[in-house]
């Protein structure tokens, strides 16, 4: 088959399918069996087909057209002394050991052009490379397990009355209202969609477009509960705080578009036949070997921004003067492009300091949360660095890095004590969400990518395990639980099996773990490779480590208060059941994943290599902070670092879990008296570092402050010059109606209607009913014709 | 040349028969052949078991295939006029359109009454024979060009039209009502018969064409000169009325509409859509048939416009002499020519005739037809005084059309055109709101407009639809009425001079004093308090959608009516040439 023209075909239809699955729901989804269960067997339908289509477009076409890329190990090993040069940051050599890779293969194009405003395009199209098309498999199959396990946890509802004991009404009663599953998969079927349209997008203005759908869509599924007031504040916030994302992503858009002029990814040709560049072939030209070379039109453009010298303002932070060599030409819009687009990445991936909105969203229901907020929507950020990833600058690519770290630390933290399942869960997710940005930051492309399909695996099962916790016990809270392995072994063990998928659980130095063993080692590899170039940065080297210890003690410390031990609440624990097949299926399936995905026989890890940007590889240097290098990727596989750096992962991970069973399992010291011997720092963590009260008094109580003020002006002043005109206007009509229009205008209009009236009723008349009258009127009908059109003849028509 | 003998004679009439004529008449055969199987499938052993529904459906059907052009609607375009079975019929681009327009109906007409179950298994086979055959009527109406054809096309048309408003049995308003049709029918039928005679006799021949050419011959202006030529004049005058007559019979134009609200509200709904759309759509042809066959000949055409109404005035001015009764008529009659716009040439006295007399009849119909519903709570009825006063309406644009046709062919066939769209829009109105009644009767046993109170609550789809199909009879933008009426309209301007600006005052009153009794029924539904008696109202899944995929081309074609408006302007685009 001819990728060429099959792949964007199957992935349009794997695209479009839940589209039309939600606009059936939007229109007849309550007409859809009893209740609409119709509705989510339509849904599942959708997704499933989905799936299908997207993985004949991976092993069907993708693959049998596409030769995995020599094994690179291999090579490595012929080139163990430039990493030992590399690791005495000798630039320039390592340069020349890699030649830079050019474009991987891919597919563009247009379906459809919205309009055109003078070069802008705005159009409709897709860019398909191998990542594309893992991810296309990745959500899908996630989606649909997600889909299918949705079907047993939304069974309440099914019934006519919905009893939310979570509100409770003024009159001391529980909210009761008509059921919502149809409304429930008509947003996952929106939700598919787009997120599929982001994934297969061609250009940055349809990622933009779609960006905001999930947004939306993201936004519904929070506020499920509406009636819920931590639910609609919830959702209020995950939309404000992505908001704010958007808007730097905006000033990207525009920078980019301003000096490069083209949103579309990649080279396609117009109908004359001639090839239109692509942001990726003009920001990096073959003629500079496929390095970063601001195009003219973004030189100029910072010119005209610093107004005429580009060296003048520009030298505050880099020194232009001190290395001849380097230029800043365009530079900093570059910079500037680039960091704008990540600022949307850190709203839609809940990255440091936009991270609070995405713990609130775990008011959603738990389907949601597995699907959204853990393995495909928060996972769109990170995707778009990587699909984005040969514009960024150096100087971006180390702010990227140093958001990723500090949200990974920050978030860990925060989870070790966290008491809501579903919250530990959320952090971390955000936690798991900094190593990816850490590890693309770093150059470390294929291993961010390669974390980003482990972890939504691993992170989708946890979730969706601990949604049948809740299913069974009825709370969120871990400190009711505790021993529930015995009552739903399936679920406990599935759990478990993401737990040590999360951690990295693995064999060091050998090839054998579980999925997060690999990604998870990749990246600490690739921080230590940089580390290793640039001493200056080694807390980003040490970060990761930090952070995989943490992660190895919360994920533990909740598998234990969870499933270990003694029940904590009897009552809970005698009414928790394992859940219906229709739940444990998913988690089995997603299970088999989590442990399987990374194995290097199934390839994913050459997959993604095949769809390695364009001119990625090899080392890049700062122009603006010149002793800034960005390693490449392949040097993180040399011995000298891959050894210490996996036996440090593995350290620390074995001791976190150490720790936790310590603690939680074999009781050796009591959590609470380590609560109160370290309360001011509980206390801190306790209240996730304060960033909710410290983003209250910066910016939402001012702006309050601001809008009283503005509501008080409209109230009092503006209004009350309305309602003065108002009421002079109104009486000074009362006259004039009382004056003209009463008697003379509906005078006139009431005779001529009751007239009219009249006359109609008295035509009635004519109709007698006799037939004898009718026969006789024919006669006296055409005679009174002929008499008439003699008349008219004779005297009416004119004579001029 | 050759011997003229009887084989030769024979030979020729076949010929042209079959070569020519046939061709040209499949769908009407096909319904030929669909009613002959109707009846005769159940002498046959087995045959009661064939639903004749499915006879008839497909019937009808292989008709409307079989009309559509072969080469596409482009070839309208340059289709040349041509006469069929030795100059009986006419076969041009109305006959091909009016044609597809009523076969199009019929298909739908008869999923109707199916749907309502008006044609039940015993009585189906005669219902759809009937139906066929009155449509097989309408057909041979709207391509008549000889007298007899017209006669026959209109009693054709009638006869199973009467059967068919007393197909109820056992309902005794039924059966008054068709008595009533068929002697009121017979009535008019006989007037018109004696009208055609006397025009016939006159002028030597009942080819529409022939007749044309020799009224051109009389030389009227010159006729009216003499006392034996003047009573001459007179016979054609009311030879002329009374041909007249039956066709207003067939418009239910005022005054001789007497039948039409009787006869609405005996038969069943269903019955009364087929009256009121097809019936009034073939008449209207055949009336244009008419004005257009006897007011112009080929000579007639403007390009003769420039050099024929000097001749006229110059016999009025050697009269000036000796002002006598005559020469005052003849003056009138010959300075009116500019008065009444409607072109010169012999023929000019007949088409203002026609002209006159169907403006007239078209502005007391529509008046008193609007007046006229005001007070009805009967919806079936008011509906029969609707369609009286939209057949006035439709008249005033066949007026315009033969008014235009002396003088501008582009804008007269511009003028066809409106009453083409009106006709295809009218379908779509007329259909959906008896369709409604018809189910709504089905439902709730009642047709009276004061039971309909509060249907939005308890049918909602049922009253919106309703509502958009009144609002769009009305004439009111953005709904499809709008079109035709605003075209109408145009063409009347276009048209011009006094007359035709009266007419143009009538219709735009009469659009105004329309919305009452139309906004009355939808307020009804919409806003009046339900009645306690009433349970609840629902038409079920069919003739839901039935009633949906009829009212919502009125939405459709109100927001985009350039498809069909450039149908219908095709299918005019060879008239009058």
């Amino acid at each position: 088959m001819d990728p060429d023209t099959t792949l964007p075909v199957l992935l349009m239809a794997a695209w479009l399918v839940p589209l039309a699955s939600f606009v059936l729901i939007v229109l007849f989804g309550k007409y859809m069996g009893p209740r609409g269960i119709g509705a989510g067997y339509l849904s599942v339908l959708a997704i499933v087909t989905s799936a299908i289509f997207s993985l004949i477009a991976m092993f069907g076409v993708w693959l049998p057209n596409h030769d995995f890329p020599a094994a690179h190990e291999s090579e490595h090993s012929s080139s163990t002394h430039d990493g030992a040069v590399v690791s005495a940051t000798d630039e320039s050599h390592s340069k020349d050991s890699h030649s830079n890779n050019p474009h991987p293969d891919y597919y563009t194009g247009d379906w459809y052009s919205l309009g055109e405003f003078g070069t802008l395009k705005l159009t409709i199209g897709y860019y398909i490379d191998s990542l594309t098309v893992a991810m296309f498999c990745m959500v899908s199959v996630i989606a649909s397990c997600v889909h299918i396990y949705a079907l047993g946890y939304m069974h309440d509802e099914l019934h006519e009355q919905f009893v939310d004991h979570e509100v409770t009404l003024s009159s001391g009663e529980h909210l009761h209202r008509k059921g919502r599953f149809y409304r429930f998969f008509q947003y996952l079927s929106l939700f598919c969609f787009s997120m599929f349209g982001i994934v297969i997008a061609g250009n940055v203005a349809m990622v933009f477009v779609f960006w905001e759908l999930v947004g939306i869509c993201s936004y519904f599924l929070i506020g499920f509960y509406i009636e819920r007031h931590s639910a609609s504040t919830a959702a209020n916030k995950a939309f404000i705080v992505n908001r704010i994302g958007d808007f730097g992503m905006l000033i990207g858009m525009m920078a980019l578009w301003s000096s490069v002029g083209t949103f579309a990814f990649g080279d396609m040709k117009n109908e004359k036949g001639e090839v239109e560049q692509g942001l990726f072939s003009l920001l990096r030209p073959e003629e500079s070997e496929y390095q970063l070379a601001p195009p003219a039109g973004m030189i100029a453009e910072q010119k005209r921004m610093f107004a005429g010298d580009p060296n003048a303002s520009a030298g505050d932070a880099a020194t232009p003067a001190i290395d001849p060599k380097r230029n800043t030409q365009g530079q900093w819009l570059l910079f500037i492009a680039g960091v704008g687009i990540f600022c949307g990445c850190v709203g839609k991936s809940a990255q440091f300091p936009l991270h609070v909105w995405l713990p609130d969203a775990m008011e959603g229901p738990t389907p949601v949360s597995a699907l959204v907020h853990s393995a495909t929507m928060v996972a769109a950020g990170v995707y778009l660095v990587g699909r984005f990833y040969p514009c960024f600058s150096p100087e971006a690519l180390l702010v990227i890095a140093y958001v990723g770290c500090i949200t990974l630390f920050i978030a860990a933290t925060i989870a070790i004590t966290a008491t809501d399942i579903k919250r530990v869960l959320a952090y971390s997710t955000v936690s798991q969400l900094g190593y990816m940005m850490l590890s693309l930051g770093l150059g470390g492309w294929v291993a961010g990518m390669f974390h980003l399909i482990t972890h939504a695996f691993f992170k989708g099962l946890l979730f969706l395990c601990s949604g049948s916790v809740i299913h069974a016990v009825h709370t969120n809270d871990m400190t009711f639980m505790g021993g529930l392995r015995k009552k739903m072994p399936i679920t406990a063990y599935t759990m478990l099996v993401g737990c040590l998928a999360i951690i990295g659980a693995g064999f060091p130095l050998s090839v054998y773990g579980l999925s997060g063993y690999y990604s998870k080692d990749a990246i600490i590899e690739q921080a230590w490779s940089f580390g290793s170039v640039n001493p200056q940065h080694a807390i980003l080297k040490w970060a990761p480590v930090a952070g995989a210890f943490i992660t190895a003690f919360y994920m533990f410390r909740l598998w234990y208060m969870t499933f270990a031990g003694q029940p904590s609440d009897p009552h809970r624990y005698d009414h928790a059941h394992e859940s219906p097949r229709v739940m444990t299926g998913p988690l089995i399936v997603l299970a088999a994943f989590a442990i399987g995905i990374g194995w290097p026989i199934f390839h994913v890890n050459d997959l993604l290599e095949q769809g390695r940007p364009v001119g990625t590889l090899s080392a890049t240097h700062g122009e603006l902070l010149t002793n800034l290098t960005i390693p490449s990727e392949h040097d993180s596989h040399v011995p000298l670092i891959k050894i210490p750096a996996g036996i440090a992962a593995f350290c620390t991970a074995l001791a976190g879990v150490l720790l936790a069973s310590i603690i939680y399992l074999w009781r050796l010291l009591n959590p609470d008296e380590l609560k109160e011997s370290f309360k001011p720092l509980y206390g801190f963590l306790w209240n996730k570092w304060y960033f909710d009260e410290l983003y209250n008094y910066l910016f939402v109580k001012p702006t309050l402050i601001v809008s009283h003020c503005a509501a008080w002006f409209d109230r009092n002043i503006i209004d009350s010059i309305l309602h003065t005109s108002a009421a002079i206007c109104k009486a000074c009509s009362k006259v004039v109606d009382a004056l003209f229009d009463q008697t003379v205008v509906d005078g006139t209009v009431n005779t001529l209607a009751s007239g009219t009236w009249g006359l109609g009723l008295w035509l009635r008349k004519i109709q007698t009913g006799s037939l004898r009258q009718y026969v006789m009127f024919i006669v006296i009908g055409t005679v009174a014709l002929f008499v008439t059109i003699s008349i008219v003849q004779a005297y009416f028509i004119p004579t001029s | 040349m050759q011997p003229v003998t009887l084989q030769n004679v024979v030979d020729s009439l076949v010929d042209n028969t079959l070569d020519m004529s046939l061709p040209f008449f499949r769908p009407e055969l096909a319904l030929c052949a669909t009613i002959v199987i109707l009846l005769f499938v159940r002498i046959f052993k087995g045959g009661e078991y064939i639903p004749s529904f499915f006879i008839a459906i497909l019937g009808s059907i292989t008709a409307l295939i079989l009309a559509f052009p072969a080469e596409g609607f482009e070839s309208w375009a340059t289709m040349p006029r041509q006469e069929l079975f030795t100059g009986m019929l006419v076969y041009d681009t109305l006959t091909a359109f009016i044609r597809i327009f009523l076969l199009s109906f019929v298909v739908l007409f008869i999923i109707l009454s199916r749907l309502t179950g008006i044609a039940d298994a015993k009585d189906g086979q005669d219902y759809y024979a009937l139906v066929l055959g009155a449509t097989l009527g309408m057909c041979i109406m709207s391509s008549a060009n000889h007298m007899m054809m017209l006669f026959m096309g209109v009693e054709m048309a009638s006869v199973p039209s009467y059967v068919l408003a007393g197909i109820v049995k056992g309902r005794q308003r039924s059966s008054e009502a068709a008595l009533k049709y068929v002697i009121y029918g017979a009535g008019t039928a006989g007037v018109m018969l004696y009208g055609i005679s006397l025009l016939t006799g006159v002028l030597g021949s009942a080819h529409l064409p022939t007749m044309a050419a020799s009224l051109a011959d009389l030389d009227i202006p010159n006729l009216l000169t003499t006392a034996e030529g003047r009573l001459t004049v007179m016979v054609l005058v009311l030879g002329g009325l009374m041909l007249g007559v039956g066709l207003a019979f067939k418009l239910s134009a005022v005054p001789f509409h007497f039948w039409c609200p009787d006869v609405f509200e005996g038969a069943s709904a269903e019955v009364d859509a087929f009256l009121s759309v097809a019936s009034k759509a073939a008449a209207l042809v055949l009336l244009l048939r008419v004005g257009a066959g006897l007011g112009l000949t080929t000579a007639e055409l403007p390009v003769a416009d420039s050099a024929d109404p000097p001749r006229v005035i110059a016999v009025a001015a050697n009269e000036t002499t000796a002002p006598t009764q005559n020469a005052v008529l003849v003056k009138q009659v010959a300075d009116s020519q500019d008065a009444t716009h409607v072109g010169g040439g012999p023929l000019s006295p007949v088409r203002r005739f026609f002209v006159i007399l169907v403006s007239l009849i078209a502005i007391v119909s529509c008046t008193f037809g609007n007046l006229a519903a005001y007070g009805q709570t009967n919806i079936k009825r008011m509906l029969a005084y609707s369609t009286i006063a939209h057949a006035g309406f439709m008249m005033m644009a066949v007026a315009a059309a033969i008014a235009l046709a002396g003088r501008d062919v582009v804008d007269a066939r511009t003028a066809v055109s409106a009453l083409l769209l009106y006709i295809t829009l009218y379908l779509f109105m007329n259909l959906s709101a008896f369709a409604i009644v018809a189910f709504l009767r089905n439902e709730m046993h009642s047709e009276d407009i004061a039971d309909y109170a509060g249907l939005i609550r308890t049918s909602p789809l049922t009253a919106v639809m309703m509502t958009a199909v009144l609002v769009s009879l009305i004439g009111l933008p953005p709904l499809a009425g709008f079109w035709p009426k605003l075209r109408v309209l145009q063409a009347l301007y276009m048209a011009g001079g006094p007359l035709m600006t009266f007419v143009l005052v009538a219709a735009a009153l009469n659009t105004a004093i329309a919305l009452v009794y139309y906004l009355r029924v939808a307020k009804t539904m919409c806003i009046d308090p339900e009645p306690d008696t009433r349970g609840a109202v629902s038409l079920g899944f069919l003739p839901a959608a039935f009633v949906f995929v009829v009212s919502v081309p009125v939405l459709i074609f109100g927001i985009l009516p350039g498809p069909l408006a450039n149908w219908t302007d095709l299918a005019v685009s060879q008239l009058f040439s």
